[in-house]
């Protein structure tokens, strides 16, 4: 069985607008593997996985699904082809209860809704793939890790023989990941087929029977997955070969000397829970603090309180002694905080406004910038013409839109406005999420020079490794509390992990 | 007894109810899909010049005449949305610019007032007008005649049609994918419901019931042809469908409330009430804000019922 | 099954669609008006020909024109100030109302004892503070609430025609003229409450217009130039950037409404000043000046110096109705044609976000590669 092949894609190209996302990929499933689809993000792999979902038609190329030509209009095409997908960002109806989730769109179902009876099967469903999760609750009720299961019962649900997964360990804790790597075997023992997203090298190791690389939109190769090792994976994703080291410093941080004190902070989060807990940190000059953990366990609303988006409920931040008014974003600017935040285009930036514009995005009231009320365009045109040049933005001109410019020279628009405001503090929120290899490295580069300079920067990241390489304090937090913080050099993942999923502090309390 | 001021007043409610309640039961399947209609107003006055011509010109028996009206409305009330729903779905245009488009070209200075003027429609009054009835005789019983006994064929197809709205929206499948569709447009589409059929299908089912609304004010309560006879009713209709959390029977709730302020004014100034005439014609929309403004500030964090992707065209490809 | 058109979207917008569009919505307005009275028996060429000629081709027709295109203007201004932050307010039906209760108001009470310029002044600011505090109510529920100001505004529409009734008809008000009892009309300004006008080659220009036109410039100015107008943006395009710079959204909501509301509210204080010279209640119910506003916007693309031009266009149009209204040119007719103008407006919008494309490229690169 194993041999067979389910699915082939050969040639397959995919334009749009000013980008090739697919540039000829090959890609051939056989049928009850784990079939990992490696690649950095902008390597084609979700658009590979979209066109094979039917979401997406290609240009050009062709899928055979089971020896047979196949061409999906719409993702119902495909579903009822057997080919179903977990996208990475759930596509789920908030306000509907698990169940009604699973039987969405599913042909099968009576006109009339029995509520009971379909509550029943999903819970049977769930049970045979060691998946718990209540069938009536609502899915806004849910943790991200039961909302993915849920995505995993609408697929199986309706049959299908192929499963793809974009990215699913990027939301979940290394616990919930584990229960989701028993879930994929248990669905290949029964002898369906699993694509595997990921640009994680250790759990594609760990889960999958095959690996197929994707760089730049073209296949790099397939490989057996226990033929291979990581560093060899690493140098086919990036076309190089690829260290993992810990960046060296040149000024070493000065934890004493603080810049940013955070006390004993609480905070709502938008539905208007306690987001945060009594967290208390500080950062020193030049010194890099690394925020590890989950998404959704209160660092977007750490990150927002500092800059000053969003209210206090308890405690204080303050920025070299002085305590900065809560919730005024200009109090926070005044006060020397620099915020680089995790949605870059379209709360960091104006996303349809000039690179000019936003570059003056935090400087326009200055009287350098305007006179009675009035802008002074002609000094924010020099102004953005020497941002552009010194932190090498890639724009073809000042006045082109932010959101034309790749991802890589966004963070590059973001970053110079920051800095030329002349911070004490930076608060960076996964700051080279979605970039290309080449970005991500000026972008720590840069992070790496301004705390060199004596910049306190807060690093919020879900990428262990980046904190791991670049902070010289880490601190987790897990459910709005901070577990704990550890000194860079006595860091081991394990020990992270095991706290981002909150199992030390269950032990300790 | 039946004449007490109450027993009026509520009677009256349901009969100035009634257009706001079709009207409002229509926003609310063209709602429930994501499609955001500010056009109510210009689709019944399209049902109504509609209704009023066919009424005119159809012969038959008067219940023929009455019906085939009832029809002729609907249909044109569809087709009015029909135009909404390509702007919004097709053209995946700005709601609510589309919407008020379409009040002004369909409105009261528009193409409602257009056919009134080309058909000749104001120059005869309406003389086959849906009348109220007198069901098993029981028109003159006491309280329950004049609430339950003596409606318009109308009213009595609207409550039938809103425990039929509730059980579809709540209880059947496609109700469900309806919901869906309103709620999370990218995930109906993934599970492989049609968005654009939905969106399409329901915007004209909403037209249609506007349509009807429209027809019972040039068929029942004005019985004739006036520029605008609507008076606003579709605005407040989109009131009612947030007031109403976006379920058919709260807005029957809300219907009768604001049926009942709009026919307070003629209510009590039958009764020589010394209250000043234009305070309560200006009632139902000073409400209608005061209503709003509990709505959208009491539940505001809650959302109670609004569909998500209220008001946002539905992109596949976006990148 | 494929269509022979796709639709492709646009990387960047070229400024000629700036023009192009709206000229592009105008032509297809005209053609659906042309199927719309084919299908009731009208000849279309015959219709459009007699509109232009009453519009625009004598100094007696372009005179009514600029006449009425000058509350268009102000409230094609008011939609356009508001709906730049993404505010719907289409209260200017009633703005304009106020300002006219309030500018009449004033001309009535300075009328005969201040001299001519301090009165007209005095009368622009009234229409301005009247208008914008009723608008100003709107934005301040918006900001406050979350209320939705696009019903909200619609309702005051209704609330402010009952109260200019109120004034002149049913009570014994300030405005009311106490001579005419048997049929109830304002009270008449002093002469020096009266606007003046100015002539050149025969047409005559209302000092509303012209103020319409600076007023226009200084919108301009405040959007394109100021670091307000510069805020109002960010808001528009980002809220969360809005947010995250700390521009107070609350308070830009609330004050650009009441600045919309002001413009509508000089609307009708030219109505009062320029034309009437007295509270018409009738008179300024009957023209939808603040519909027309929402067209004049929607064509204009948001510009406040292009709305003065569609102001003129439309006002043409209107102007014509008038002057041809019978049996032979129906009363609804105008507004239909507005009303597909604002349509095709909307429709056009997507030739900005979009390209349209012959459906042959997929063809073509397998044949280049």
């Amino acid at each position: 069985m194993t041999n067979t092949i389910a699915v082939q894609m050969s040639g397959v190209v995919k334009r749009f607008p000013g980008v090739v996302a697919n540039d000829g990929v090959e890609f051939e499933l056989r049928r009850g593997e784990v079939h990992a689809l490696l690649g950095e993000n902008g390597a084609g792999k979700s658009t590979l996985s979209n066109i094979l979902t039917g979401l997406y038609r290609p240009d050009e190329g062709t899928i055979e699904l089971n020896g047979a030509p196949v061409s999906f209009s719409s993702p119902r095409d495909a579903l009822n082809a057997g080919i179903g997908m977990v996208h990475q960002h759930f596509r789920l109806v908030e306000t509907f209860s698990v169940a009604e989730n699973v039987v969405l769109g599913n042909p099968d179902t009576a006109f009339l809704l029995d509520t009971a009876a379909i509550n029943e099967r999903v819970k049977e469903l769930a049970a045979r793939y060691d998946m718990a999760v209540d069938p009536e609750a609502r899915i806004w009720q849910l943790s991200v890790g039961e909302q993915q299961r849920v995505e995993i019962l609408k697929v199986l649900y309706r049959g299908a023989q192929v499963l793809i997964l974009d990215e699913p360990t990027a939301v979940l804790t290394p616990i919930e990941a584990d229960a989701l790597f028993r879930t994929l075997r248990a669905m290949t023992a029964e002898g369906r087929t699993v694509i595997f997203i990921s640009h994680k090298l250790d759990e594609v190791m760990a889960v999958s029977d095959r690996i197929t690389v994707l760089r730049g939109g073209r296949t790099v190769g397939t490989v057996d997955t226990s033929t291979t090792n990581k560093r060899d994976l690493a140098s086919m994703m990036v076309g190089r070969n690829v260290e993992f080291t810990r960046v060296q410093r040149k000024t070493p941080a000065q934890a004493n000397d603080v810049v940013l004190h955070v006390e004993n902070l609480g905070a709502h989060d938008d539905r208007g829970r306690d987001a945060l807990h009594g967290i208390t940190l500080t950062v020193g000059r030049g010194e890099i603090v690394g925020i590890a953990g989950v998404a959704g366990n209160g660092q977007r609303e750490l990150a927002e309180v500092i800059a000053g988006m969003r209210h206090t409920t308890t405690g204080s931040v303050s920025v070299e002694g002085k305590i900065l008014q809560s919730g005024k974003a200009r109090a926070a600017i005044a006060g020397g905080v620099a915020h680089v935040p995790e949605d870059r285009l379209h709360t960091g930036l104006a996303a349809g406004h000039s690179v000019e514009d936003n570059l003056a995005l935090k400087s326009y009231r200055s009287s350098l910038l305007s006179r009675f009320g009035l802008l002074r365009r002609q000094a924010m045109r020099d102004g953005a013409t020497e941002l552009v040049e010194r932190y090498d933005v890639k724009t073809p001109s000042t006045q082109t839109a932010v959101r034309l410019l790749s991802g890589g020279n966004v963070q590059k628009v973001l970053l110079a406005r920051e800095f030329s405001t002349g911070p004490k503090v930076l608060i960076a929120a996964s700051p080279t999420r979605g970039l290309d290899v080449g970005a991500i490295e000026s972008v720590r580069e840069r992070l790496v020079e301004a705390a060199d300079g004596g910049l306190g920067v807060l690093l919020i990241s879900e990428d262990l490794d980046e904190i791991m390489s670049l902070a010289d304090r880490i601190a987790v937090m897990y459910e709005g509390r901070i577990v704990a913080v550890i000194p860079a050099d006595k860091a081991d993942r394990e020990t992270i992990g095991l706290l981002m999923g909150g199992s030390q502090l269950e032990a300790t309390s | 007894m039946n004449n007490s001021l109450l027993i009026v007043i509520l009677a009256s409610a349901i009969f100035y109810g009634t257009p706001l309640l079709f009207a409002a039961l229509g926003g609310v399947f063209t709602e429930r899909s994501g499609v955001l209609n500010l056009g109510v107003e210009g689709m019944m006055l399209i049902g109504g010049v509609s209704g009023a011509w066919a009424s005119q010109h159809i012969g038959g028996s008067a219940w023929f005449t009455v019906f085939a009206s009832i029809l002729v409305a609907m249909f044109a009330g569809g087709l009015t949305a029909l135009l909404h729903a390509f702007l919004c779905v097709t053209l995946k245009a700005n709601q609510t610019v589309a919407g008020l488009s379409i009040t002004i070209f369909a409105g009261a200075l528009g193409l409602s007032s257009y056919f009134a003027n080309v058909w000749k429609v104001a120059a005869h009054p309406v003389t086959r007008p849906i009348r109220k009835l007198d069901v098993l005789g029981l028109a003159d019983a006491p309280v329950v005649g004049p609430l339950l006994f003596n409606h318009t064929i109308l009213t009595y197809v609207s409550w039938v049609l809103v425990a039929a709205s509730s059980f579809y929206l709540f209880r059947t499948k496609t109700g469900l994918q309806l919901r869906a569709v309103g709620e999370s447009p990218q995930t109906a589409d993934a599970m492989g419901i049609n968005v654009v059929k939905y969106r399409y299908f329901h915007t004209v089912l909403g037209g249609m019931l506007a349509g009807i609304g429209g027809a019972f004010y040039s068929l029942a309560i004005v019985s004739t042809w006036v520029d605008g006879l609507t008076k606003g009713a579709g605005w407040i209709a989109i009131a009612l469908v947030i007031f109403g959390f976006w379920r058919p029977d709260l807005t029957l709730v809300g219907a009768y409330l604001f049926g009942a302020l709009q026919s307070l004014g003629t209510t009590l100034k039958a009764r020589s009430f010394h209250i000043s005439g234009d305070l309560l014609d200006a009632l139902p929309f000073i409400m209608t804000i005061v209503v709003l403004v509990l709505v959208s500030s009491r539940f505001a964090h809650k959302r109670l019922g609004a569909p998500a992707a209220l008001g946002v065209p539905y992109e596949r490809e976006e990148r | 099954m494929k269509s022979p058109v796709r639709l492709e979207r646009r990387l960047e917008q070229p400024k000629w669609l700036n023009w192009a569009i709206p000229v592009i919505s105008l032509l297809g307005a005209l053609a659906v008006g042309a199927i719309v009275l084919l299908l009731t028996g009208k000849n279309p060429i015959d219709v459009y020909q007699r509109i232009f000629e009453r519009g625009f081709l004598s100094t007696r027709a372009l005179t009514g024109t600029l006449r009425t295109a000058t509350p268009f203007a102000f409230t094609g201004l008011c939609a356009a100030a508001a709906f730049r932050l993404g505010v719907i307010n289409i209260g200017g039906e009633g703005q304009l109302y106020m300002g006219a209760i309030g500018a009449s108001y004033v001309g009535l009470v300075m009328g005969n004892s201040y001299p001519v310029g301090i009165v007209i002044i005095a009368m622009v600011f009234a229409g301005m503070i009247f208008g914008g505090m009723y608008a100003g109510f709107v934005g301040l529920l918006r900001a406050q609430f979350n209320t939705n100001e696009i019903i909200t505004s619609l309702m005051m529409n209704y609330i402010a025609g009952i109260v200019l009734n109120y004034l002149i008809f049913n009570s014994l008000s300030y405005w009311r003229d106490p001579r005419s009892a048997g049929f109830p009309s304002g009270k008449p300004l002093d002469k020096r409450a009266f606007w003046p006008s100015y002539e050149i080659g025969g047409v005559g220009i209302s000092f509303g217009l012209i103020l319409a036109a600076f007023v226009a410039a200084a919108v301009w100015v405040l959007y394109k130039r100021s670091r307000f107008g510069f805020e109002i943006g960010v808001i528009a395009d980002s809220p969360r950037a809005a947010r995250y710079i700390g521009i107070r959204t609350k308070t830009t909501i609330v004050a650009v409404t009441a600045l919309s509301g002001a413009l509508a509210g000089i609307g009708g204080a030219s109505q009062v000043g320029d034309f009437t010279h007295y509270l018409d209640a009738k008179g300024l119910q009957l023209n939808s000046f603040g519909y027309t506003g929402i067209v004049v916007a929607a064509l204009a693309r948001l510009n406040p110096l292009g709305a003065i031009v569609v102001a003129i266009l439309l006002g043409g149009l209107t102007n014509a109705g008038y002057s041809l209204q019978g049996p032979d040119f129906p009363s609804g007719l105008v507004g239909t044609l507005q009303g597909l103008i604002l349509f095709t407006a909307v429709a056009g919008e997507i030739l900005m976000k979009y390209r349209v494309k012959r459906n042959t490229a997929a063809k073509k690169a397998t044949v280049a590669s």
